[in-house]
């Protein structure tokens, strides 16, 4: 057997398939390694997926105090409960409102002032002076999601005194979706904890088992055997593709089955897992050569992952945040993957998935060159 | 490139810095085919950065490593196959078996035909063949270290402190399988910094310190060369007999049986030494007046570079 010639394609090949190998069997013999991977980006789609879910078809919960007591009140109580976005909850009129509010945890109130029929018979009625009848809104303005709850509380008033007026309307307005079916938060949420998962496990991955292996000198004696540094690099990216898919896999199968979802399934989505999986290993690998101690590394990959996950639009549309955070998410590169995703995955819009795994693809080639040419097998430090 | 040289390793004023200090300080040797060559020395005395360059982990700062006929640092991928490496402190993938672990290595190498069972069979772990690697014992871990340098039929095997943290048994479990290996006539470099096993094993030993070689030569070679004094070995001594061989200027140390052993330059001291004992009054039962063993002439050899700062190479082939 001629082992002199060992920079040959089929013999690196070789190599990497076996490393694959050892890598997939001592993943799947350590269970918590295989419960992170694999169960934990589920769990997050399942929790966030049935919180969000309700959201989608939201009914708001509303306490109502009446002090007026009449039938023009219990008119007023029933047309809103008719709107089916409230579930009302009376309070006694004898009650102190705030007080009630505060121990029960109400952040929205409807207080009905004591002379409401009064106020709407005599602004029925010739002798009206242009008054509005007037309700209390008692809310809490630190409480969560409490504006949205009272814009849907004015729309829904809105709605009552246009139909009292007898008129139509002078202007509507016709919501027109720019996707082609109606999507749920769901539908934006399982692409960016698919980007996220494979990033963090990615990331992570390279780090754990790059500074393990070298503090315990496994690289050491890799070093002594045909093995190169590219058939390494090459090696970690496959075997967390291979998790990666495994994984997506999964977290789209629970998506499908608990949530049914509806999502584009195409090429896109191998491009952008790959990418995803190239850019974050080889920034472990850069971590794991920088930072000398292991526990080093996870803490530089700490400060990296945290930023991106929660800034680059895993869980919220990055519109929701500052400008200058905006602007700041725009050089982070999960924020590439999540946008392309969602592109491909969501929009079905191929040329903008096209335009984020350019930049990404650029990111991620950059970086796996790097990797390569700072990585070293043999633990010299100098 | 000389192929065909009796030489398996040459070694051409090899030098290595770290930050400025020096690990490695312009030594040269030689091995030849088919010899167990022995690196001996206390901690930190420059074996691991030798034959980490040697077997091509590290790269030197100056001076050749020639391995089979080439240049180490030039021909990394042409040697790898010809050579097996026991780094020092072996260690392998946890959850991996023991014959996995060797499968893997072996298909490192691309070798399709080793035989996993006769590898095993020669550092005796067939019955782990199914034990992950972290559930070994150390001595289990560095014989399997020892079968993963063996994977590719090497050549040259290099083996870093094989048996430091081992306890006695497994110590001379190790030493079996690199005995059997000897006898197959594999060139074998070795460090360790025990003497008996160098003393064992060996049919070259160089004695390093602080960077240099201050001797190197056959085990029996070493001591005729350095056995320049005698050692009076006095047993089941009284407890005077200490201090009055002290006060005559020696310098008596208890050995690990509570006898005394003395380092006496020349001949004379041993009558004077034993009338000095007489005369005070103190006793023993027994009297051993030898030349010095290996560990002895190591002793002398590291304790003088070190009080030194160096010293000269001392060739004893």
């Amino acid at each position: 057997m001629n082992l002199h010639i060992i920079n040959t394609t089929i013999i690196h090949a070789n190599i990497i398939w076996a490393n694959i190998i050892v890598s997939i069997k001592s993943f799947y013999r350590e269970k918590t390694v295989v419960f992170f991977r694999i169960a934990f980006p589920v769990i997050l789609i399942l929790v966030f997926g049935t919180i969000f879910m309700e959201r989608d078809n939201e009914i708001f919960d509303l306490s109502v105090q009446d002090l007026d007591r009449t039938t023009s009140s219990e008119k007023l109580v029933e047309a809103i409960r008719l709107s089916k976005r409230f579930k009302i909850t009376p309070v006694s009129p004898a009650a102190d409102a705030e007080q009630y509010a505060r121990i029960n945890k109400r952040n929205l109130m409807v207080i009905i002032p004591k002379d409401f029929e009064m106020s709407m018979m005599q602004k029925m009625g010739p002798g009206d002076i242009g008054i509005p009848v007037s309700l209390t809104k008692l809310y809490d303005p630190s409480a969560f999601g409490v504006t949205t709850k009272i814009g849907v509380l004015d729309m829904v008033l809105a709605g009552i005194n246009q139909e009292m007026s007898g008129k139509p309307p002078l202007i509507v307005s016709e919501p027109v979706s720019i996707l082609k079916k109606k999507y749920r938060f769901i539908e934006f949420f399982v692409p960016g904890i698919i980007a996220m998962a494979v990033m963090t496990a990615s990331l992570f991955g390279a780090v754990n088992v790059n500074a393990e292996l070298r503090q315990k000198g496994v690289l050491r004696k890799l070093s002594t055997t045909p093995i190169t540094r590219i058939d390494w690099i090459l090696s970690n990216v496959l075997y967390q593709f291979i998790l990666a898919v495994v994984s997506t896999a999964v977290m789209l199968l629970v998506s499908y089955i608990v949530f049914n979802v509806s999502l584009e399934i195409n090429a896109w989505l191998v491009v952008f897992v790959a990418l995803d999986v190239f850019s974050f290993v080889g920034l472990g690998m850069i971590l794991t050569r920088v930072a000398r101690e292991a526990e080093s590394a996870a803490a530089a990959a700490d400060a990296l992952m945290f930023p991106m996950m929660f800034l680059s639009g895993t869980f919220f549309p990055v519109e929701m945040m500052p400008e200058f955070l905006q602007k700041f998410a725009k050089v982070l590169p999960l924020y590439y993957v999540n946008e392309g995703l969602r592109a491909s995955m969501v929009a079905a819009d191929h040329m903008a998935a096209l335009k984020c795994a350019l930049i990404i693809g650029v990111f991620a080639g950059v970086v796996f060159i790097l990797g390569i040419m700072i990585t070293k097998l043999d633990g010299e430090t100098t | 490139m000389t192929q065909n040289s009796e030489y398996a390793i040459e070694v051409h004023n090899l030098t290595k810095h770290y930050k400025g200090l020096s690990a490695v300080d312009n030594i040269s040797f030689t091995v030849k085919k088919g010899e167990v060559f022995a690196l001996l020395g206390p901690n930190g005395a420059g074996k691991t950065t030798t034959v980490e360059i040697i077997d091509t982990i590290r790269k030197p700062t100056s001076g050749k490593v020639i391995l089979l006929g080439m240049d180490v640092t030039r021909n990394k991928y042409t040697i790898i196959p010809r050579i097996g490496v026991l780094p020092q402190g072996f260690s392998s993938f946890d959850r991996i078996t023991v014959k996995e672990t060797l499968q893997f290595y072996s298909r490192l190498f691309c070798r399709r035909k080793t035989d996993i069972n006769a590898l095993m069979a020669l550092v005796n772990l067939k019955d782990k063949v199914k034990v992950k690697y972290k559930n070994l014992s150390g001595g289990l871990k560095q014989r399997l270290g020892i079968a993963v340098a063996l994977v590719n039929d090497p050549e040259i095997v290099f083996l870093d402190e094989p048996t430091t943290g081992l306890d006695p048994r497994a110590r001379r479990a190790v030493w079996d399988v690199l005995l059997g290996l000897k006898k197959k006539g594999k060139t074998i470099f070795l460090t360790t910094h025990y003497m008996e096993e160098a003393e064992l094993l060996a049919d070259t030993v160089a004695i390093i310190a602080k960077g240099k070689i201050t001797a190197m030569g056959s085990p029996g070679e070493l001591i005729e060369n350095n056995a320049d004094y005698l050692v009076i070995l006095l047993k089941s001594v009284d407890e005077n007999v200490f201090e009055i061989v002290q006060k005559m200027g020696f310098l008596p140390v208890y050995d690990s049986h509570g006898d005394i052993r003395v380092r006496l330059d020349h001949t004379d001291d041993v009558r004077r030494l034993l009338n000095a004992v007489e005369a005070g009054g103190a006793s023993f039962n027994g009297l051993d007046v030898r030349k010095p063993n290996l560990e002895e002439v190591f002793l002398k050899l590291t304790e003088e570079t070190l009080l030194e700062g160096s010293a000269g190479i001392k060739e004893a082939k």
